[in-house]
């Protein structure tokens, strides 16, 4: 039982952290109708923008509290995905908007090989793993195998805070509204005298900023980043972007909870080897797009003709 | 109405062929010779400074006009020129060795192409297909299955694994459809690693070519010349490009490819004049794979050695920007930008680990400022078939 | 202004072809090639750009020696840790007449891919980081030899150690990868032979980040230690979740976590107490450890030489010292290598038996104490001062 509650938490926590990537994937998806495969590195880029802002913060400094400390990571984070989102926003996805689907993807995932590399070549040690800091009070409760601890679970608390407010911000806030408008029908919003170019450039900052927050709590769980770390991150949050349905954020954050459900079961119940455990989360994917070809959640708009 | 001057400039027919693959062959040796980094710099430039001319004047349109007006005798002299490069470098092993890859990916991009290119069946698992056909090729010739079979059975083990997706990819469109293959992708290297059957994570050796008594992994000579072991098997991979090229040419002027091309285009106005689109699909899919599993499995046994590593999904990202840089859909353009993407990274191996960002960004470019590809596909032309 | 231009040419060209001419080394010296070839790109390129810096390394002080008889010309290429890339790379290097020698491969599926093509070019080389058996003892080619050890010896080692301070039961975790792999096997199968008992085995992709659902199973297995086959990047995200959960079990890493990014990955309190096993004797308690380390230092390298560096670097000094010997003739250079005997090298004396294998004397044990790797003999852990888990 204490078992199974084990798996339990370590799976929600997994799942929470798809689920943040997931959100990104569909609001990008939701306003533009493209996929930003990139969005995994970036990711990556926000743990490795936190980091960057401890050490300089240790450096200028020392002895600030643990709360400020978190606080400016994070506002460091953000900052620097929201200018990296917002960049390749207007110089890559918008003029791609009318290119055919595969175009984007492929620049995308080129994009994400680019800031890949670029990490790995350019940050001072950049092939190696980084530590990242234990910054969150480290109290835990035992109880038989069963480990609880107060970071993880407030990690898990702001993810959730995380995606309600994105949720609130999308269904009551004027900028909500526009971000709807423009992912409901772009010309007929432009005729509202919605500024399109702003509506997207702030999408992909808000995607951003949720971005930003999964890299830093990614560091912050695991606490240790390394520049290949969005590669596959990207690959899961955009599975489970799809078998949710794309663009619809519930549907994210149920695809990423799937996940990692699944990859938690492979692990666990598969007798014969752990190691079978992505072929299962992926067969699985795979088997699910068989049935429901358009995610569980089926977006509206894929009927249109 | 405008005067085309390319009308006039049109070199005449077949001997215009002639002397074009004549000024490419040259081209391509001194390129391929070029060993030191200045010269193959100035070859390149010169290289793009002089295709920059052809296409602001009305250069292209001559060629363009030309090659379509006189398509057998183009095809001809661009196989002789293979041919020409083949024997040229006959003792050079590493030069011979790329053309071979080049004409191998080649083909399995021809098969991506008629997935892709012609039909619009997304597939991000390329690369996998290829590994089928050469796992296919390694297990069976070691199990003790003669050469051409192995090889023959390597292409149809790829068709078959792909009727699997075959539900899920019917049923899916777009980026579902991409999600689909890309975890196939995925799943097939992890799987390839963690099995036992297979070799595992370090690679299994794969049997040479063998055909009629002919070992292809011997050195030979003839005449009192030295020919590297690989001309054998650049030989086999023209003799295998050319029949996959000449095969979906063929396919693209039918009515199989109008079929074909009418899914791409709109399915559901296809649907309406009484095109089976799923039929389409499975045999575009289908036919892609197994040119994928054939190059796959002369690959294997050209390499003599494959591991999962060969595999991945980085590298159906590479056949996927090999089909979207030369063109999607035009199949000169999958050769020609084939040619770019395995020689360039190699003659520039003095930039070393700044390689991969450098070829990411090139290809980012490429598709943000050309997104059309090197070579666009044109209409269909009905009017000049020889 | 043309003619301006051209005369400026001329005479900055002539300059430089004087700067030539007055340099009289560079114009007596014939010129050699020697060749590196390891993973520059990707994953593992941190081990290869360390292995490349190193046999750079080599190659430059043999230069600026003014007793050299030859002027080496270093010439490096990338196999992406892919065998057909290195089959590419292999070719290209084999088939250049020019090039004498060569130190190749960091990843053994690519070394297991090139050796005949090493052979049937005849061209000279030292494996410098894969650790594959097969690679020296699956064939019989002269021309392959390798300088750091196979797994084999490496894992013979652990198994006896670990059963030596007590360890019973082990629960495995390996990454898919070969190297990962083949650790796995060769441990088991001297961890039974030695009365071990394992009680479950897990294998990982190599670019997984979560393993609390493969950790929590273990958790539940209770094990005295935890055995990792697989490379830094993994081994420091396991170490760390180990904590996470709660686990209190004995961490042991293969060769390939003993770096200093390890422990700097985890920090001085999560590491302490790791244990590792590596080929050879500590770089810097041979003769010429410290000056190697220094003199990479000076040269201002962008990425630390990592745990085969000093590999690269004993093997491309066999190389060189091979050329000066009989001179750059393949055949030659071969057969000065195949006869090395008992040779001081960076690492450690250096024989190679019939099939080229470097027959290392020694594993060298190591625990991190304090925010070092130090040998498990000089350690407190080894005096009894500290005492690892149970």
């Amino acid at each position: 039982m204490e078992l199974f509650l084990q798996f339990c938490i370590n799976g929600l926590m997994l799942g929470m952290m798809y689920a943040l990537v997931a959100v990104g994937f569909t609001l990008f998806f939701g306003v533009l109708d493209v996929i930003v495969f990139s969005h995994g590195d970036t990711v990556m880029i926000g743990a490795f923008g936190g980091l960057s802002m401890y050490w300089w913060l240790g450096a200028v400094y020392p002895g600030l509290s643990l709360t400020w400390t978190v606080l400016w990571v994070f506002l460091a984070a953000a900052l620097a995905v929201t200018v990296v989102g917002t960049l390749v926003a207007r110089f890559l996805i918008m003029p791609l908007r009318k290119a055919p689907p595969l175009n984007t993807l492929l620049a995308t995932m080129m994009l994400g090989t680019v800031l890949r590399e670029a990490i790995r070549l350019f940050f001072p040690d950049g092939s190696n793993p980084k530590p990242f800091p234990h910054l969150l009070p480290e109290w835990s409760w035992q109880s038989g195998s069963l480990t609880l601890r107060f970071d993880n679970a407030l990690l898990f608390l702001s993810g959730a805070v995380m995606i309600v407010l994105v949720h609130l911000l999308i269904t009551r806030t004027r900028l909500g509204m526009a971000i709807r408008a423009v992912a409901q029908d772009e010309e007929a919003a432009q005729l509202m005298g919605v500024n399109f170019t702003m509506i997207v450039l702030a999408t992909f900052a808000l995607g951003s900023v949720v971005a930003a927050f999964a890299g830093v709590m990614n560091g912050l769980y695991y606490n240790e980043i390394n520049f290949g770390m969005g590669l596959l991150l990207g690959a899961i949050g955009f599975s489970a972007a799809v078998i949710g349905g794309l663009g619809n954020i519930y549907g994210a954050i149920l695809g990423g909870f799937i996940f990692a459900f699944l990859q938690t079961l492979g692990a666990v119940a598969l007798p014969f080897a752990s190691a079978y455990k992505d072929v299962f989360a992926f067969g699985s994917v795979i088997a699910l797009m068989a049935v429901r070809p358009t995610g569980l959640i089926a977006e509206p708009s894929s009927q249109r003709v | 109405m405008r005067h085309h001057p390319s009308r006039d400039l049109i070199i005449p027919g077949p001997a215009g062929c002639v002397l074009m693959a004549t000024a490419l062959l040259a081209w391509s040796i001194l390129f391929l010779k070029a060993e030191e980094q200045i010269p193959i710099l100035v070859y390149m430039i010169s290289g793009s400074l002089l295709v920059l001319v052809a296409a602001l004047s009305d250069l292209h349109k001559s060629i363009s006009a030309t090659i379509s007006s006189n398509e057998s005798s183009w095809d001809k002299c661009m196989t002789l020129t293979l041919l020409a490069l083949i024997l040229i470098f006959h003792d050079d092993h590493y030069t011979l060795f790329l053309l071979g890859t080049i004409m191998v990916y080649a083909t399995a991009v021809l098969g991506l192409n008629v997935q892709l290119g012609y039909t619009g069946v997304i597939n991000f698992s390329a690369a996998s297909f290829f590994g089928i056909g050469s796992y296919t090729a390694a297990m069976s010739s070691a199990a003790g299955l003669p050469s051409l079979p192995a090889l023959l059975l390597g292409g149809i083990v790829a068709a078959l694994v792909g009727c699997v997706l075959l539900l899920p990819v019917l049923r899916t469109s777009g980026h579902y459809a991409a999600l689909v293959t890309m975890a196939f992708a995925l799943l097939f290297r992890v799987f390839l690693e963690v099995n036992e059957w297979f070799g595992g994570p370090q690679g299994i050796a794969v049997a040479p070519l063998t055909l009629f008594g002919l070992d292809f992994s011997q050195d030979m000579q003839l005449w009192g010349i030295e020919f590297s072991f690989y001309v054998k098997y650049d030989l086999a991979c023209l003799l295998l490009l050319v029949l996959a090229f000449g095969f979906v040419r063929r396919l693209e002027r039918s009515w199989l490819g109008l079929s074909m091309d009418a899914v791409r285009c709109d399915e559901t106005a296809g649907a309406c004049f009484g095109v089976d689109i799923a039929r389409w699909k499975i045999t575009a899919f289908t036919v892609g794979n197994l040119l994928s599993g054939l190059a796959g499995a002369l690959y294997a046994m050209m390499l003599a050695y494959i591991s999962p590593a060969n595999f991945a999904f980085p590298d159906s990202l590479l056949f996927l920007s090999i089909l979207l840089l030369g063109g999607m859909g035009n199949n000169w353009g999958v050769i020609l930008a084939t040619v770019f993407v395995v020689v360039i990274p190699e003659k520039f191996q003095v930039i070393q680990e700044y390689r991969y960002l450098i070829y990411a960004a090139l290809v980012l470019f490429m598709i943000l400022y050309r997104p059309m590809g090197l070579l666009p596909r044109k209409a269909r032309n009905y009017g000049r078939l020889s | 202004m043309k003619t301006l231009f051209f005369t400026r040419a001329l005479f900055v060209c002539l300059a430089l072809l004087g700067l030539l001419m007055a340099d009289p080394a560079l114009a007596a010296k014939k010129s050699v090639k020697v060749g590196f070839i390891g993973p520059l790109t990707g994953g593992v390129s941190a081990n290869g750009l360390g292995g490349r810096n190193s046999a750079e390394l080599a190659v430059m002080e043999r230069n600026e020696d003014p007793s050299a008889k030859f002027l080496y010309e270093f010439t490096a290429l990338d196999d992406e840790c892919k065998p057909n890339i290195g089959v590419q790379v292999g070719t290209k290097m084999g088939a250049d007449r020019k090039v004498i020698g060569a130190v190749t491969h960091y990843c053994s599926a690519v070394a297991l891919s090139v050796v005949d093509i090493y052979h049937r070019f005849g061209l000279p080389v030292i494996v410098w980081g894969a650790v594959q058996p097969d690679i020296t003892y699956g064939n019989d080619y002269p021309e392959v030899m390798r300088i750091c050890g196979t797994m084999i010896n490496q894992n013979e080692e652990a198994a006896k150690f670990m059963r030596s301070q007590g360890y019973k039961k082990f629960a495995i975790l390996h990454d898919t990868t070969d190297y990962g792999k083949s650790h796995k096997d060769f441990f088991s199968k001297y961890l039974t032979e030695n009365g071990g008992e394992i009680l479950g085995v897990f294998g990982v992709t190599s670019d997984q980040q979560d393993f609390t659902a493969e950790l929590t199973k273990i958790k539940s297995l209770n094990p005295e230690v935890i055995y990792f086959g697989g490379l830094t990047p993994l081994g420091v995200r396991i170490r760390s979740q180990m904590d996470k959960l709660g686990i209190k079990a004995q961490f042991e890493g293969t060769s390939g976590i003993k770096s200093d990014a390890f422990i700097e990955g985890l920090g001085k309190n999560l590491a302490e107490g790791s244990l590792s096993f590596i080929e050879g004797t500590p770089t810097e308690k041979l003769p010429g450890g410290k000056k190697f380390l220094e003199s990479y230092k000076s040269r201002n390298f962008s990425q630390g030489p990592e745990a085969y560096g000093a590999f690269a670097y004993a093997a491309m000094v066999r190389i060189l010292d091979a050329i000066e010997a009989v001179g750059p003739d393949r055949k030659k250079v071969t057969a000065t290598l195949n006869a090395t005997k008992d040779v001081d090298t960076l690492v450690g004396k250096v024989t190679f038996d019939d099939h080229g294998q470097n027959i290392v004397p020694a594993i060298s044990k190591y625990v991190v104490q304090d925010g070092v790797w130090v040998l498990w003999e000089d350690s407190e852990y080894g005096s009894g001062k500290r005492r690892l888990k149970h």
